[in-house]
């Protein structure tokens, strides 16, 4: 017996052994915070199924993009559900087949009116630089309660990214990672297979060497982002896309996103690490747009204490400079004044500290006559939608 | 956590007041290794040295009702004695990269009751066994083998630390064992299985003793989004044969195996190979060794401040490439005292290079990470047991014991 004793007394201590074992960090949240003017509105936590990856906010709604939990429309000062930017209500979500849903633009046909469709982009599993998988999913949102798909787009070995598109002309333009850019007729109705709307498709890095994250079409150009051969001057012109100018002008780092504004600059992201020894994804680059709309690189905004640029954005009166980080003592959100847009000057931050998180997309958008940001943090710090007020620094 | 715990602590002493009284057996054993290991290049360039105690295990086997009631834990102070990983090159898994993570303090908590049937199965002997510890799938932990650096094909040969249900069938030469267990693998040394996914992977062994000595199995696995604790992330589909051979060879001792596995993850989008070929001679008290290994990993976004670590959860399916390592590691131990006494001392120097190539496309570029596309690593470490000899680390119930040589040989084949 007094064996037996002996046996339950060293099992229990090693029990407790490992009770004692447990991380007592565990639960504790890193330091966040805004300054000079950034309020937070609100957070908003997102089922960590990968969590949130993209936002499109457009007349008070926010279509949340949010991994294998779907498309998360909220009511942020719409009102279909009394929701604001403070208060966002959820009116309904919808998974696409698939799920993995990462970025998604509301069409509004300015020829019918309607406000029908949805697409969604589905980021597939890829080896970056190389393959890619991905469909786009397009949902009939007539009822923001029910949206339900009606249409998809594939291409065979290769997948989609962000959008742009052209409304008036009625196009989708697709950043397409491995495939480069596509061009996709969104006209009329959309059912089924939407493989016959592809106008065409350019890898402007040639094959191999392209790696599409982003487009954005301005004055008649489409500019397009790619991660290995860099910022890109495009056109579409009798259905066949072309190169305009650019191109093969970031060599040291990865490029990730772009935003282009009628101020006649450009502004590009970086990406990651590996490329050049010892130089990571923290630069953004300002680009001169010459009378042709040619970029031209004239400066760099080096932060540091971030890994990766994951996204940028000009707000809609084209003051601000907005550029979500990843990756670092120093990930979250920045914000650059565009008062002389050849150097943007530092106006304020508001950090979510992660080594291997962040804020990974970040939108503007005006509600009620003030100016927000929408930002999907990571799953680190924590899976969330992120609203902040930026009125005060909108100057 | 408090829950896991508290059904250890029913496992422990309920098997006790319950069932009839027998004379219990007991048996209680540990391991460690103090080992310094030097690596050129490591990530970023250069080379590093680091000494640690690694592979520090305490083992406790109970036995109730004349061994029909079996409980085997085992616990490991990796979190305690190596938090940041053991430096091996080409090693990934949980969240490190180049450094093999520390396994989980408990590491093995199993129930198992042989012979449920008794008469009822006829010739044949059913095993169940529940609790957390290794999937009945792929090659035997390499905490039990004879080489002490761990192979790069660890996460596509074992899949441990889960929360396991198994049912083993051994008639003849023969042994099935079919599992059911939870996908998400530990994202720390403090972490436990997820409950709530117990049950959405599977896996399946088929093991023959041809003869005296010799070992083949066959294994597979559907494990769902094990990089991923919510569930989120793409399932991998697994594979794995072995041949083991353990028997004496005049008055020495042989030990081989020959291993393969294949991994394939997210539909076939990432697939990952890997061939192994390891071998050890014990001759009264020397021990050489050698093993080669070409396996494929999956080339990760590595974390901001360290480049040991990557993104853990990943923020997509994407990966920046895959390698393939190709390695030989040779090393040779001297027992110290005699084989009968319980603890066992064996100063060992070990050292390994290796090549790294890229497989297909993607960005990752070897020599912009690394400075080169070779490496070289020495080890010399000691290498203490006390115990352990004849445990095969991740078999319950049934064929615990070396094919050849049951319960005497150590745990590292020596």
């Amino acid at each position: 017996m007094r064996g037996e004793r002996h046996l339950r007394l060293g099992v229990t201590a090693l029990v407790a052994a490992c009770l004692a074992c447990e991380n007592p960090d565990a639960g504790q949240q890193p330091t966040a915070g805004g300054q000079s003017g950034v309020l937070l509105a609100a957070s908003v936590d997102i089922p960590a199924n990968y969590g949130i990856h993209d936002t499109f906010v457009r007349d008070g709604l926010a279509f949340v993009c949010a991994w294998n939990t779907g498309v998360m429309i909220y009511d942020v000062g719409n009102g279909i559900a009394g929701g604001s930017p403070h208060n966002p209500r959820l009116v309904s979500t919808y998974v696409t087949p698939g799920g993995e849903d990462h970025n998604a633009w509301w069409f509004w046909n300015p020829h019918t009116g309607e406000k029908k469709y949805l697409f969604v982009g589905q980021e597939g599993p890829g080896t970056i630089g190389a393959r890619s998988l991905g469909d786009i999913h397009v949902l009939d949102v007539s009822d923001l309660a029910h949206p339900n798909e009606v249409a998809s787009f594939h291409l065979d070995s290769a997948g989609t990214h962000n959008f742009w598109m052209d409304e008036d002309a009625q196009i989708l333009y697709a950043a397409y990672y491995n495939q480069g850019v596509v061009a996709l007729d969104v006209s009329g109705d959309l059912t089924g297979n939407l493989s016959s709307r592809l106008i065409d498709s350019i890898r402007p890095g040639g094959e191999g060497s392209t790696y599409t994250w982003g487009v954005q079409l301005l004055n008649g150009s489409l500019y397009a982002i790619d991660m290995l051969s860099g910022f890109w001057q495009l056109g579409l012109a009798g259905g066949k896309f072309s190169v305009l100018g650019g191109g093969d002008n970031v060599r040291e780092r990865y490029s990730s996103d772009l935003a282009v504004g009628n101020n006649g600059f450009g502004y590009t992201g970086t990406w990651g690490s590996g490329r050049t020894t010892g130089i990571v994804g923290n630069a953004v680059k300002v680009w001169r747009l010459d009378a042709s709309g040619t970029p031209a690189l004239t400066d760099s905004i080096i932060t540091a204490g971030i890994g990766t640029v994951s996204d940028i954005k000009l707000s809609p009166d084209g003051k601000l400079l907005m550029f979500t980080a990843e990756r670092g003592p120093n990930a979250g959100f920045w914000f650059y004044s565009l008062k002389d847009p050849a150097k943007p000057t530092y106006v304020a931050r508001y950090l979510v500290p992660s080594n291997s998180g962040g804020v990974h997309t970040g939108k503007f958008a005006t509600i009620a006559g003030r100016l927000y940001a929408f930002g999907a943090q990571d799953p680190s710090p924590g899976s969330a939608l992120l609203i902040l007020d930026l009125t005060a620094i909108d100057q | 956590m408090i829950r896991v715990a508290a059904l250890a602590l029913t496992g422990a002493w309920a098997p006790l007041t319950l069932l009839p009284a027998q004379a219990p057996t007991a048996k209680l054993s540990g391991q460690g290794i103090l080992i310094y290991t030097a690596v050129d290049p490591i990530p970023g360039g250069g080379m590093l040295g680091e000494a640690r105690l690694v592979q520090p295990i305490l083992m406790l086997d109970l036995g109730a009702s004349r061994g029909r009631l079996l409980l085997h834990t085992s616990a490991n102070f990796e979190g305690w004695t190596m938090p940041n990983g053991e430096l091996t090159p080409g090693a990934w898994g949980e969240g490190y990269i180049d450094r093999r993570h520390p396994h989980t303090y408990v590491h093995e908590l199993m129930l198992s009751l042989p012979d449920l049937l008794g008469q009822l199965d006829g010739a044949a002997r059913t095993t169940f066994s529940a609790g957390k510890g290794f999937v009945p799938f792929g090659t035997d932990d390499p905490m039990s083998r004879p080489v002490e650096r761990f192979p790069v094909n660890h996460h596509l040969s074992q899949l441990l630390e889960r929360a396991v249900a198994i049912v083993a069938v051994e008639a003849g030469p023969a042994t099935v064992e079919a599992s059911l267990f939870n996908g998400d693998e530990p994202t720390s040394p403090s972490d436990w299985p997820d409950l709530s996914r117990f049950g959405d992977s599977w896996a399946v062994r088929l093991t023959l003793r041809p003869g005296s000595g010799l070992e083949w199995q066959a294994s597979t696995a559907l494990v769902h989004s094990p990089e991923h604790p919510g569930g989120a992330g793409p399932d991998a589909r697994k594979w794995s044969s072995s041949l083991l051979a353990d028997r004496p060879i005049g008055s020495a001792r042989f030990y081989g195996l020959a291993e393969w596995a294949r991994t394939s993850e997210a539909e076939g989008a990432f697939v990952f190979h890997s061939v192994l070929l390891e071998a050890a001679l014990t001759t009264g008290r020397h021990h050489p060794y050698y093993r080669f290994e070409r396996t494929e990993r999956p080339e990760e976004t590595r974390t901001f401040d360290d480049p040991f670590r990557t993104v853990r959860p990943p923020l997509d399916n994407s990966l920046l490439g895959i390698t393939r390592w190709s390695i030989h590691t040779a090393g040779y131990g001297v027992r110290l005292g005699t084989p009968a006494r319980r603890l066992t001392l064996e100063p060992f120097v070990e050292v390994s290079f290796g090549q790294i190539a890229t497989v297909g496309e993607g960005f990752f570029d070897p020599v912009a990470v690394y400075g080169s596309d070779t490496f070289r690593a020495v080890s010399i470490g000691l290498w203490l047991d006390w115990g352990m000899r004849g445990h095969r680390m991740g078999r319950y119930g049934v064929p615990m014991d070396m094919p050849g040589m049951p319960m005497q040989m150590s745990s590292r084949a020596r």
